[in-house]
């Protein structure tokens, strides 16, 4: 019987950096998956290390969900490195200064929110304080939501944005944006057309995205496979599945 | 290992791709082995489907590895249904195939109910765009029409679980899983509901979708080597007699 190629995990299926990785509860999903699943979870699927978050800062609680980030990213034995990544509830934004400053002083380099777990459809008041707060500090921002939306607000600021839910459909948008905005960038995790991450590279360059799968609540598979077919040579390649991240996180030299 | 794709498409998408050209999808197929293609043409599913489907048509004539659906649009009944018998005339189309969003028609619209109808009496497979929890009244919808079998396609896009359920009810329900949102566990959490190996389909939504991110799904679904011939040949090989 013959056996196909993508049967079979190859090293350029190889992830270096995983921007998006989530470990704890999450009552909309049949399982609540744990801190060993996930790390289990990532060494299988060949990612070396994962800018991860506790799931309670984003549905419960900042502060202890920022202490279960940080005490997860010093225990790791073996296995995948965790970088941890902070966040901030966007419903609870005053006095936000001193709590990034905290993150900060703790080695926290990431800055995720959650404006659709928490409701936030736009440039609110507390939004914008906080994008505002995060980027004088030099945070990079971990942006979920629609580009559309939010790009315009994080765009003129000079910031460093990591935007994890662009959808291939809204690819036109995003490219547009990114022309001017050297610090944006994108997951390749939804940009599952033929030709998405290729028109990325040859629009914008390679410098422009990164790799994150948000695991565990999406399969790896279908992104490391498109990552490894991808019509981009082998230095782009390198650059989205790692290179980009390292420089971003100083780990460069 | 055979690989028959019963999820596909040819032609344009009003998005920022490039991604019309047959060649393309012939080119994907090759590079991922996939033997044989079902495919229905974009043109056919997002505006005009008799016009569509009579380009499909002509692109089919030259390209033996695809097979079509006739697209159906529920809110020109007759007129569809006098273009599936001609389609299907030709020896080239084995299925119809039925969109939910563009035509604003949803399972549970009277419309619908007439077009199952029709794919009932005709008898042959329905690839039936799903997405949301009316994926569950289908099992209902075919109580009655003892002929029909739907692929359904997206395996209810977000509503995979209600889809995994409504299969196991109904065991001329097929699941295909193609979606650029790859959700974890869809295929165990439907196989662990109780929906039988014989009702698994793989389908791509190519060249929309390439054609790696479904086999990526299938790759972490954990099948045997038995399984897994099942589902990417030898069940499509039945319900379309390939």
């Amino acid at each position: 019987m013959r056996v196909p190629d993508w049967l079979t995990r190859s090293p350029e299926e190889q992830i270096e950096y995983d921007v998006d990785v989530l470990f704890g509860a999450w009552p909309a999903h049949p399982e609540d998956p744990d801190l060993r699943t996930v790390r289990r979870h990532l060494g299988r699927s060949g990612i070396q290390h994962a800018l991860a978050i506790s799931t309670r800062g984003a549905l419960f609680d900042a502060a202890a969900g920022n202490a279960e980030t940080l005490q997860a990213a010093g225990s790791g034995v073996g296995g995948p490195e965790f970088i941890p990544v902070g966040t901030v509830d966007l419903r609870d934004a005053v006095g936000v200064g001193e709590r990034l400053d905290e993150l900060v002083d703790q080695g926290v380099r990431c800055l995720r929110l959650f404006t659709l777990q928490q409701g936030v459809q736009g440039a609110t008041p507390a939004y914008e304080h906080v994008v505002g707060e995060a980027v004088a500090r030099g945070m990079v921002l971990l942006q979920d939501g629609d580009p559309r939306t939010f790009g315009p607000v994080l765009a003129g600021r000079g910031a460093d944005v990591v935007f994890l839910d662009l959808h291939v459909y809204l690819l036109t948008d995003f490219l547009l944006i990114a022309r001017d905005e050297p610090g944006f960038r994108a997951t390749t995790r939804m940009l599952s057309s033929p030709d998405g991450i290729e028109r990325v590279v040859e629009t914008v360059g390679a410098e422009h995205l990164v790799f994150g799968s948000r695991t565990p609540f999406m399969d790896v598979s279908p992104q490391t496979l498109r990552l490894r077919y991808a019509r981009i040579d082998p230095g782009d390649r390198a650059l989205i599945a790692g290179g980009n991240v390292k420089a971003l996180l100083g780990k460069v030299g | 290992m055979r690989i028959i794709d019963v999820h596909g498409h040819w032609g344009p998408w009003p998005y920022h791709l490039e991604v019309g050209d047959v060649s393309l999808n012939v080119e994907l197929m090759d590079r991922y082995g996939i033997d044989l293609q079902l495919v229905s043409a974009a043109e056919a599913v997002v505006y005009d489907a008799v016009a569509g489907n009579a380009a499909l048509a002509e692109v089919l004539t030259s390209q033996p590895r695809l097979y079509g659906y006739a697209v159906i649009n529920p809110n020109r009944l007759e007129r569809s249904a006098d273009d599936l018998r001609d389609c299907l005339s030709t020896g080239r189309f084995l299925g119809a195939k039925i969109h939910t969003s563009y035509p604003e028609v949803s399972i549970s619209s009277p419309l619908m109910a007439e077009a199952f109808d029709l794919l009932d009496e005709v008898g042959v497979p329905l690839l039936l765009h799903t997405w949301g929890t009316d994926v569950a009244k289908l099992p209902g919808m075919l109580q009655d029409r003892p002929r029909l079998r739907v692929i359904v396609g997206h395996a209810g896009g977000d509503a995979w679980r209600e889809a995994a359920r409504a299969a196991v009810e109904c065991d001329r329900l097929y699941l295909e899983h193609c979606r650029t949102v790859t959700d974890a566990g869809r295929i165990p959490f439907a196989r662990a509901a109780g929906v039988p190996i014989g009702q698994f389909l793989f389908g791509t939504d190519s060249t929309l979708i390439d054609p790696c991110v479904s086999l990526g799904v299938i790759r972490d679904a954990g099948f045997t080597p038995e399984e897994l011939e099942q589902v990417l040949s030898k069940n499509a090989e039945e319900l379309f007699g390939l």
